[in-house]
């Protein structure tokens, strides 16, 4: 049965009208045309459908779209400020973390998490936080590099 | 070595920016007007006759536009080779494997393709099924594939050199039986395309493609339609490592169903399917015997393998010689038997992944150099030492190796994992492992072989550059990139990437084995200096000078004896606009014509240019108590050449060490006795996460390969090659147990660890 | 057999569990409760579950937070697991429990994931069962005719099986306070380093006396080595009374091993993980002992 809810996405509120059974990433990718978030295994074990919800990392292929109202969803295509990009994504490009890029939104995503909870964090900290988030070509060395990095400049940025 | 300005430079990937703001389109994240969704129906059973499908029923579900099956496409088999036309788009007399697609339907959406095919209904006759080499090698083995009758899908035997007599001059002779499990690809995105089919018949498919090529004549074919008849587009593709290259019974059904319907048709599949049914490496059972001297010199290799490959042999033939082919590499062997056979199952279908089998043949050979470097008392550096290959160096089946940077690779990884001051100590169940790979610059295969390239000069003096190679994430558009920008003598921002389309490129035959830098580098050098000479042709009158003694460099045009006689780009280009009235194009081809088209059966040959080195120190770390394995850190040594963009370099190498660990480790792809897979999900089908991959180093050896553009060779591959033996062997060096079937797991080495005790 | 789309059902977001049960009443066997989502909905994707009816209890506010007081802690079974990994109180005084919330699937999944749901989904390798019955938790289940609380160790009756009923919810668990000289630690074993289920689990507690010497009290539990997560008194008996040393741990650990009932399946064999319980439960004790003494 579809039903109207309302999804804040990237600080735009949206109403859609959707059957209760569809999930988050199917309604940001196919009602609202936010590709960026990516779906490939549908069971919470990939990290490609990573989206923030109340800052916080989810995979929103376990989230019915109905339970994401209330919440602030943040997907990649919210992150940078026009062309400015966040620090992170900035990070990702300047140290070669991205390859064929399918990873990458929830990289960023679950990255920019971690900083906003723990902006100091050890390359452990930092290779534990994406472990949901599989990767299969860079060998996430140069992704753990652009976490790291990511985190020396937002900290600049604070101070500043 | 020459100043480049930015060639060598690790400049920002031309698609980055499009990849971190989430606006890549990937083949699902299409759209077209009036798009139906398909959905397959798999096969419950591994091996099956069909006797009957029914889809009445289905198509008379409200939304559903069509339904197919097999018998909708004309039968006609398609085949890597000619000899090996051994497939159908769908199957029509029976079912081969798990999870194959036996019927499709399309529907105005995905949930009513989804709910049509529970009412598809499938007689199927059930066989038995042959899982294992042993199965399908046995005399009275059912019959796997109804276009031949063997289960032989393919096979090599060599004989390089005096086998006999190099096994009579070893010091020491050591044979060893080696397996490798099935595993899965593992890119991240799962297969995807779109199809459509316009007013004149004439498709258009943008799918999830490494190889666009390869699908395009393989679907041409198995169609019955002519090459012009379809046209590709390549989107964004979420990682290939060899598991997209042949088109699928999604690609077949998409387009059967826009053909059918007249309307756009998207199937996109869920991850189980890729991992259930879609392309795996090949199981590998392996016995392998070495010679060798005192000082650990090799004599001699002898060989036997059989590779399991599922119902199809798809690209196997090219594995089962690939593998036979570079046990003649890194190492200087003198004699070489080889006996291979490629051989059909009903298991999924297995292509080639990331490596090829050299990772097999060389996760055999360096654990087995490691074990008679322990029987000899020969440090596990030297012994790699003594018996690399050197520059100018021609194996013994003919592969010529012009430069090579192993001994230096060796050395280097050697010094920065620190070998010297482990052998003084180390902590309890530390290790370090070695092994050594080189890798092809792209073979020559029979059939097309030439890369293209083309430059569109743009009258604002940018250069869009398109060419017949597929960036799968590899990172090779931003190379020819910085290639036509350091040829052209424009900075790199001016050379803008276009789109891959069967229209307007030439694709290069396949993109695999670390061709794309090579062969689409020089022909991007190619189109550059074509480009040059029309302009020079258009400007050198004016300069009055002779159009070959015009040079390009920092965006200007000028003489090159007389640097301040000379016009910038801009007016140049202006002039050919402008006054000339030529818009112009730089084309250029390449193709090495001097290597050898391989005969894959007897395998003399130089099948290649621009061999890669690689030496893999891996150090581990192994619980003595629970076997479990943590790997520290990797250093590669790393001969790829001229580096084009040092830091894509090293993100290929980490990339390929990386995926190979869960080879290693844990990765398999497990079957009930049915042929049922028992882990289709990442749930249980576990890939290395960023904390299971240990710190990586790239240590690049600069060399200069005589044909590769600027000196560059392929890269990429070879640390996967490196790997397995790498880490088998740092497993052995820290806790004394050696495995020989992958993956070794924390359980093979308690079990071992127990059973050396109780010796 | 492959994931689907998820199958239709009506939504229900009632605001108190008197709601929700009234909701379970109505559409009695069509409908199942839902919190975090993060098992049922796999479970439905797989056609394993279809039920017309979703109950949420994410608006339930009362099934929610971690409440210290006297007595211990209670943790509203809605509270995450991201949730608990974050908890100061958790992380200071209930450490065998934040040892097994962090190695839990990935962060995408546990600022989903719920502590009642993954109880309630009774799988043998559930990571939070092992040291909630170590740390001696007791659950609150409230159904329609009233409510009950039983000591965890009693919920579990098999493989994705418990005591709950059908319109039950698990409302709440409630821990007691951990003496002086006492403190826990959780071990799992995992095929990779992350993300992934628990080969073995083993949760320990214990208790010194005042000269933090003797062992005064001790719960040793255990994960995916038998139908349900168990509690294994015989170890906990070989510990209780002693100076606890290498020797002793190793001692008890070795009975473990004895006790566990696991089984062979595609993750790990059966005498690997018997194996395993006997190394992971040396580690966790003497681990424990060195949080206790410092």
């Amino acid at each position: 049965m579809k039903q109207d809810i309302v999804l804040k996405v990237n600080g735009t509120t949206y109403t859609v009208n959707v059957e209760s059974h569809r999930t988050l990433v199917e309604v940001l990718r196919d009602t609202l045309g936010l590709t960026g978030t990516k779906k490939s295994c549908n069971e919470g074990e990939c990290g490609a459908c990573t989206v923030l919800m109340d800052g916080k990392p989810v995979a929103s292929c376990l989230v019915l779209a109905v339970a994401a109202q209330g919440k602030e969803i943040t997907t990649i295509e919210g992150l940078a400020a026009g062309v400015k990009l966040h620090p992170v994504q900035e990070a990702f490009v300047k140290h070669t973390a991205i390859q064929c890029g399918f990873c990458t939104p929830g990289m960023v995503l679950t990255t920019k998490a971690l900083l906003d909870e723990n902006p100091d964090p050890t390359t452990r900290e930092a290779r534990r936080a994406i472990s949901g988030n599989l990767c299969r070509c860079t060998g996430y060395q140069q992704i753990v590099d652009a976490m790291m990095a990511a985190a020396a400049t937002m900290k600049k940025e604070m101070s500043s | 070595m020459k100043n480049y300005k930015v060639v060598g430079k690790s400049v920002e990937r031309t698609d980055a920016r499009v990849k971190v703001t989430g606006s890549a389109r990937y083949a699902g994240d299409l759209l077209a007007p009036g798009m139906l969704h398909g959905k397959l129906l798999r096969s419950p059973t591994a091996h099956a006759r069909i006797v009957n499908i029914d889809t009445s029923k289905a198509r008379a579900m409200p939304g559903v536009m069509a339904v197919i099956t097999g018998k909708d496409f004309p039968g006609i088999p398609f085949g890597t080779r000619p000899d090996i036309r051994d497939q159908l788009p769908m199957p029509i007399t029976k079912v081969h494997h798990f999870g194959e697609g036996v019927a499709a339907v399309a529907a105005v959406d995905e949930d009513t393709a989804e709910a049509a095919l529970d009412l598809i209904e499938v007689d199927y006759e059930e066989l038995p099924v042959v899982l294992t080499a042993q199965d399908a090698l046995a005399p009275d083995a059912p019959l796997v594939n109804e276009f031949k009758d063997s289960n032989i899908a393919y096979f090599s035997d060599f004989v390089f050199g005096d086998v006999d007599k190099g096994f009579e001059e070893a010091d020491h002779i050591r044979e060893e039986t080696f397996s490798s499990q099935r595993v899965s690809v593992g890119f991240v995105e799962p297969h995807a395309c779109l199809a459509e089919v316009d007013a004149n018949g004439r498709v258009l498919l943008q799918a999830s493609k490494q190889s666009p090529y390869i699908t395009w004549r393989h679907m041409c074919r198995a169609m019955d339609i002519p090459l012009s008849g379809m046209r590709i587009v390549n989107p964004f593709v979420g990682g290939g490592f060899s598991g997209k290259h042949d088109p699928f019974d999604v690609d077949f059904a998409a387009v059967k169903l826009a053909q059918i319907t007249g309307k756009p048709v998207k199937i996109v599949l869920n991850y189980d399917e890729v991992l259930a049914a879609y392309r795996q490496r090949n199981a590998m059972d392996a016995r392998l015997k070495i010679g060798v001297k005192n000082n650990g010199a090799i004599t001699a290799l002898w060989a036997e393998n059989i590779l399991e490959g599922g119902p199809i042999s798809g690209i196997g033939p090219f594995n089962i010689y690939f593998f036979g082919a570079f046990l003649n590499i890194p190492y200087k062997i003198p004699a070489i038997e080889y006996h291979g056979k490629l051989v059909y199952s009903n298991r999924a279908p297995c292509g080639t992944v990331r490596g090829q089998e050299i990772v097999l043949a060389q996760f055999c050979i360096d654990s087995l150099l490691h074990m008679i470097g322990e029987d000899i008392g020969v440090d596990q550096v030297e012994l790699r030492a003594i018996n690399a290959v050197p520059d100018d160096w021609t194996c013994a089946n003919g592969i010529k190796v012009d430069v090579a940077g192993l001994s230096e690779c060796i050395e280097k990884s050697a010094q920065r994992v620190g070998w010297k001051e482990s052998r003084k100590s180390r902590p309890e169940g530390r290790g370090i492992g070695f092994s050594c790979a080189s890798h092809p610059s792209g073979p020559r295969l029979g059939g097309h072989f030439g890369s293209a390239v083309m430059l569109k000069l743009l009258e604002n003096g940018q250069v869009i550059i398109t060419q017949g190679a597929t960036e799968i994430g590899q990172g090779s558009n931003t190379v020819f990139c910085q290639m036509a920008a350091e040829e052209l003598g424009l900075p790199f921002e001016d050379i803008i990437q276009g789109v891959s389309d069967s229209d307007s490129t030439i694709f290069d035959s396949g993109m695999f084995g670390d061709r794309a830098t090579y062969w689409d580098g020089n022909a991007t050098i190619a189109a550059a200096r074509d480009l040059k000479k029309l302009l020079a042709e258009i400007v050198a009158p004016s300069l009055k000078a002779n159009p070959e003694d015009i040079e390009f460099a920092d965006k200007r045009v000028f003489v090159r004896e007389a640097p301040e006689r000379g016009i910038d780009w801009l007016s140049a280009v202006r002039k050919a606009y402008y006054e000339k009235g030529a818009p112009l194009y730089g084309r250029g081809t390449w193709a090495a014509l001097d290597i050898d088209i391989v005969d894959w059966k007897t395998g003399r040959g130089n099948l290649v240019h621009g061999l890669d080195f690689i030496a893999t120190a891996m150090e581990v770390q192994v619980d003595k108590e629970t076997g479990k394995v943590d790997l520290i850190k990797a250093v590669h040594g790393d001969d790829a050449g001229q580096p084009i963009n040092p830091a894509m370099l090293e993100g290929q190498v980490n990339g390929g060490s990386a995926h190979l660990i869960g080879h290693a480790l844990w990765e398999e792809s497990l079957y009930d006795d049915k042929g049922v897979p028992l882990n289709y999900s990442w749930r249980d089908y576990k890939q290395p996460t960023a904390v299971d991959v240990p710190e990586c180093i790239v240590e690049h050896v600069h060399t200069h390969d005589p044909f590769g553009p600027f000196g560059a060779k392929g890269a990429g591959e070879a640390s996967s090659c490196s790997t397995l033996a790498a880490v088998a062997n740092g497993i052995s060096d820290a806790v004394g147990v050696r495995i020989k079937d992958l993956p070794i797991t924390a359980e093979k080495i308690l079990d071992a660890l127990k059973a050396k005790e109780e010796k | 057999m492959f994931i689907k789309r998820l199958p239709a059902f009506e939504y229900h977001t009632p605001s108190s569990v008197g709601e929700a049960l009234d909701l379970m009443e109505r559409h009695g066997n069509n409908g199942r409760y839902i919190a975090g989502g993060t098992d049922l909905l796999i479970a439905m994707k797989k056609r394993e579950a279809v039920p017309d009816h979703l109950i949420s209890l994410s608006g339930v506010d009362s099934l929610k937070g971690i409440t210290p007081d006297d007595t211990g802690v209670r943790i509203g079974a809605l509270t995450t697991l991201a949730e608990i990994e974050r908890s100061e109180i958790i992380g200071k005084q209930y450490l065998a429990l934040r040892d097994a919330v962090g190695v839990m699937a990935s962060i995408q999944v546990r600022n989903l994931a719920t502590i009642g749901g993954n109880l309630c989904s009774a799988v043998p390798s559930a990571d939070s069962a092992p040291p909630l019955m170590a740390l001696n938790a007791s659950v609150k289940l409230v159904g329609p005719e009233g409510e009950r609380t039983v000591p965890l160790e009693t919920f579990f009756t098999g493989p994705k099986s418990s005591i709950l009923k059908s319109r039950e919810i698990l409302a709440e668990i409630s821990i007691p306070k951990p003496g002086p000289a006492s403190s826990g630690c959780y071990l799992k074993l995992m095929r990779r380093h992350a993300m992934d289920l628990a080969l073995v689990g083993v949760a320990a507690c214990l208790k010194l006396d005042s000269d933090r010497k003797v062992c005064k009290e001790a719960r040793i539990t255990l994960g995916a080595v038998a139908p349900t997560p168990i509690r294994v008194p015989e170890v906990e008996a070989e510990l209780v009374n002693k100076e606890i040393n290498e020797t002793v741990a190793e001692e008890a650990a070795q009975i473990a091993g004895m006790e566990c009932r696991p089984i062979t399946d595609l993750r790990a064999s059966l005498d690997y993980r018997c194996d395993a319980v006997t190394v992971l439960t040396k580690r966790a004790v003497i681990e424990t002992l060195k949080r206790i003494t410092g």
